[in-house]
């Protein structure tokens, strides 16, 4: 005798799909927010009034190695101002915010080349600190 | 005429699905909680050539920073870092076009950059506008 065997559907569950749905979104927005520089080690000094920094086209770091990073590349002081003014373009307003993550420790000789070179490429500086906890 | 009834089901989500929804709220208030937006403070310093000619026309105001934490140089005056804002206070209380507001920050190369950042702070709070002097680099070749 020939028993005939059950067809299985293999079928993705529908209950799922919503939940499938939610991860990708988080997934999405993590990968949106996310900076190129997130993974670079420096701490920001703190002052006593800070506001929004908001987004900005160039992001400076100058970490605790006291290395110079544009948009989380590693650059070099003499490449800065030019790749400045070329990522800048001819931008107005608020565009031409420079954000600059500088470590707390770092001395004179590292960041005043920094703030410079971007008064030179006519970036708005927006240092990018910690509110001081009285 | 008897009319039935509609059969009205209660639908439940099913008890086996709570954990996956616990478990991607807490991703998602984890991400929110992550990304926290940069605060800092916005600082306009003047080109470096407008800062060339304005020096030769009108005296300014000059704070030196060294990487003693506790005092600063005005116009080579020693001066605590508790009297600078009164002392600031006064040398600007006059001045009222922009230009004569300039206060030149120069800074030694050890000076620490939270150091700077609380200086140049209570410079704006007392209304002065920064501009920063370096000392120039010469490379002199010796035959």
């Amino acid at each position: 005798m020939k028993i005939s065997r059950r067809p299985l559907a293999a079928t993705v569950p529908s209950m799922a799909m919503g939940d499938i749905a939610f991860n990708l979104l988080i997934f999405f927005v993590i990968l949106a927010k996310a900076t190129d520089d997130s993974h670079l080690q420096w701490d920001p000094a703190d002052t006593i009034d800070v506001t929004q920094a908001g987004a900005a086209k160039v992001s400076i770091v100058i970490d605790a190695e006291s290395k110079y990073y544009l948009n989380g590349q590693q650059i070099g002081i003499a490449q800065l101002a030019p790749q400045i003014e070329q990522i800048l373009g001819t931008t107005t307003g608020d565009d031409r915010r420079v954000l600059l993550k500088v470590h707390r420790d770092a001395t004179a000789n590292h960041f005043e080349p920094i703030i410079e070179a971007v008064s030179e490429a006519g970036g708005t500086i927006m240092h990018v600190l910690e509110e001081k906890r009285k | 005429m008897k009319v039935r009834r509609k059969c009205k089901l209660l639908v439940e989500p099913p008890s086996s699905a709570t954990g996956d929804i616990a478990f991607n709220l807490i991703v998602f208030f984890l991400v929110c909680a992550s990304i926290q937006p940069d605060s800092g403070r916005l600082q306009e310093i003047p080109r470096s050539e407008e800062n060339q000619e304005q020096k030769e026309e009108i005296e300014n105001i000059e704070i030196a920073l060294t990487g003693n934490l506790n005092a600063v140089s005005l116009n080579g005056d020693t001066v605590r870092i508790t009297e600078l804002e009164s002392r600031l206070t006064k040398l600007l209380k006059n001045k009222t076009k922009p230009q004569d507001k300039i206060v030149i920050v120069k800074s030694k190369t050890d000076t620490p950059y939270h150091h700077w950042i609380d200086v140049t702070t209570e410079i704006e709070q007392c209304g002065g506008q920064i501009t920063i002097q370096r000392e120039e680099e010469q490379t002199i070749q010796v035959q």
